[in-house]
């Protein structure tokens, strides 16, 4: 298992938001998470790279205990890649020295091969043209796809999705979407807290469904959308579907 | 009333030569004040209840007083229990810490400008702080404040002529020499004040040809 | 060295001259809010020529020292106006309503570009034309936006006035500069002027934290 969990607790301050998650993650495993806003999906995505703390529960990643004396956090999130709703691309600098930075200042590569690198990924993510350009003359899928190409730089073993096609246009989702359907067909392991249903459906191999800070019911795609178990997943898939 | 402007011509020089002055005595408070305000805002950005607590106690004092009060009391004050400043060190001290008390505000808000996103971002591909402020936050964190500063600079030139009151030789109290010897006081004071406003535009305009210019993206 | 105790004796100039402070920044408070709006909505209309002659003032009193605009006030009134005699209390209040004037301006201009265009757009839909829009529509929003910097800039004022004691003026700062040549204590003295200053400015940046909270 790649990412275990263990009794994950999480309040902020006094309103407790994560009741206690466990769950486990194989190598190459896509697992997507869906559930109503304030279910704590995006809080429990964030404890994965420990960009929200917690003090009670067990979470361990790609090797690294997150509350282990001597774990080294930053070494942590170079192993963990993460992409965010509101994108959060680098305004001030190009698109390939967005994808350079973090390779360069933190993995110590050489410039000429965090270069490749990078041009590499932006064919990847299909932008290979954009790679000289400032970030303020892209769309919204194509940013979302340049901070996937900038994850992918420090060549994590997870990626962590946290409603990356949220803040999308629709015409521009479907990109990003087939963009992290070929990472999925690749064997990256990947945890997606989405409201895709299509995409949940079509590449998750697992399903978790949350609510009120708890995981209601998991399973295949195929277990939670055609026959939902739990009320409240069938009230939450009905009102979507 | 008529207005002679011929008769001022002469003295020129000498006011264009006060304008350094009030213009020298800016820039030297600027940068100190401006280095003193990044140390101030670190103090009251740090984690120490203590440090927090005498760097907003100080920004909230100089903010709360006139300069001339500061300036009185730094030149005839401390003057009075022996610590004695000349005009120009009282000047410059007086206008460097009035000056870093602002620039202190100026960076606190400019940082917190900086969209919290863009750090979780750089965070999150496990860059230390002390990279992601320098590669992430530095330059947009400038961008931001530049505006504020600009007009802090202004201000500040605005303020030298305060130095006239302790007589240092700034472009205002040259003006009042000059209005004692020639007695063309509406002339005198006009060709003042436009001396005073073309420099305030002329920083005006360069600070927004180097945004254009620096911040391009 | 004077005494805590000695020192009594002297605050009554010294409050009297924090009074007269208050009532000239008063009197040059409501004064150049009244010329800043007139000149903030000028500055901020469609119409060149109003623009061009707010710019002109806005522009350029904003660009020279207070210093210079009281002692040109102090000098010119009497040489345009030679038949009148005027206090100097009077030319005070007239300098730092200029400068005042000038600073709401901009306060004010700000304040009306800062409500979305969506409102007068609406307001043009719904037939009402450019005065009708301005004072039903735009007006009480921009003037909501305009309170945060309009008490940061009282605050500029006071401190500003003190400028005042250069023309002779017995303000607070004046009254300190008297009591030191009878007292020889300008440190215990400006460190109470200084005091004096801050009980009038620290409430009013109070009153701006409050008011912007309640925004939030």
């Amino acid at each position: 298992m790649i990412i275990t969990v263990e009794g994950l607790h999480k309040s902020f301050g006094k309103l407790e938001v994560l009741k206690g998650i466990d769950c486990a993650v194989a190598e190459g495993e896509v697992l997507c998470v869906i559930g109503p806003s304030g279910s704590g999906k995006s809080t429990f995505l964030r404890c994965l790279n420990f960009l929200e703390s917690f003090k009670e529960g067990h979470v361990t990643i790609s090797g690294h205990n997150l509350t282990g004396a001597k774990t080294n956090l930053n070494a942590v999130r170079r192993d963990v890649g993460m992409v965010f709703q509101s994108f959060n691309v680098f305004p001030h600098m190009k698109v390939i020295d967005n994808i350079m930075l973090a390779p360069m200042k933190v993995g110590k590569v050489s410039r000429a091969d965090a270069r490749s690198r990078g041009m590499a990924l932006l064919e990847k993510v299909g932008l290979t043209n954009k790679a000289d350009v400032y970030p303020s003359t892209l769309s919204g899928g194509q940013m979302q796809r340049v901070a996937i190409a900038r994850a992918l730089a420090m060549e994590p073993t997870v990626m962590l999705f946290d409603e990356p096609t949220s803040a999308l246009d629709p015409e521009t989702v479907g990109d990003v979407l087939d963009v992290m359907k070929k990472l999925a067909e690749e064997g990256m392991t990947m945890v997606v807290v989405t409201h895709e249903m299509g995409f949940a459906r079509e590449v998750a191999d697992r399903v978790l469904f949350m609510d009120a800070g708890l995981i209601v019911e998991e399973g295949t795609p195929a277990q939670i959308f055609e026959s939902p178990q739990h009320a409240r997943t069938q009230a939450f898939l009905s009102k979507l579907l | 009333m008529t207005l002679y402007f011929g008769d001022i011509l002469p003295y020129l020089p000498v006011m264009l030569k006060a304008l350094w002055v009030s213009i020298y005595v800016t820039l030297i408070s600027f940068a100190a004040g401006g280095v003193l305000g990044i140390f101030i805002y670190l103090a009251k950005a740090s984690r120490f209840k203590a440090l927090q607590l005498v760097s907003n106690g100080y920004i909230e004092v100089i903010r709360n007083t006139p300069l001339l009060v500061q300036l009185y009391l730094i030149y005839f004050g401390l003057g009075s229990v022996g610590i004695n400043f000349n005009p120009l060190w009282s000047v410059l001290i007086g206008m460097t810490l009035n000056n870093s008390a602002y620039t202190a505000e100026i960076f606190r808000a400019g940082i917190s400008a900086v969209p919290k996103g863009l750090r979780e971002a750089g965070t999150a591909l496990g860059m230390p702080f002390h990279q992601t402020f320098t590669y992430v936050m530095l330059k947009p964190g400038i961008r931001n404040v530049l505006p504020a500063l600009t007009n802090q600079f202004i201000v500040l030139f605005l303020f030298s002529s305060i130095g006239s009151v302790i007589a240092l030789d700034e472009l205002t109290s040259t003006l009042q020499n000059l209005n004692s010897q020639t007695l063309r006081t509406l002339e005198i004071f006009s060709v003042g004040a436009v001396l005073y406003f073309l420099t305030s535009a002329a920083i005006a305009f360069g600070s927004r040809i180097t945004e254009r210019l620096a911040f391009k993206w | 060295m004077v005494g805590l105790m000695d020192f009594v004796q002297y605050l009554p100039p010294l409050l009297r001259g924090a009074g007269l402070t208050l009532v000239i920044c008063v009197a040059a408070g409501v004064l150049g809010s009244l010329i800043g709006v007139v000149f903030g909505t000028a500055k901020a209309s469609p119409c060149f020529i109003a623009r061009a002659i707010s710019s002109l003032y806005v522009n350029f009193i904003r660009g020279v020292p207070i210093l210079i605009i009281l002692l040109f006030t102090y000098f010119a009134l009497p040489l345009m106006l030679p038949a009148l005699t005027f206090s100097r209390g009077f030319t005070a209040v007239v300098g730092l309503s200029v400068y005042s004037g000038a600073y709401m301006a901009e306060i004010v201009r700000g304040g009306i570009q800062a409500v979305p265009k969506g409102q007068s757009e609406a307001a043009e839909a719904l037939g009402m034309h450019y005065f009708t829009r301005l004072r039903y529509v735009i007006f009480p929003q921009a003037m909501k936006i305009a309170v945060p910097p309009g008490i940061g800039f009282l605050i500029a004022l006071v401190k500003a006035s003190s400028l005042v004691s250069v023309i002779g003026f017995v303000d607070l700062t004046r009254a300190g500069r008297i009591v030191t040549t009878l007292n020889q204590e300008p440190l215990l003295t400006f460190l109470i002027v200084g005091a004096l200053y801050f009980v009038i400015s620290y409430p009013i940046s109070l009153l701006g934290t409050w008011y912007e909270r309640k925004l939030a």
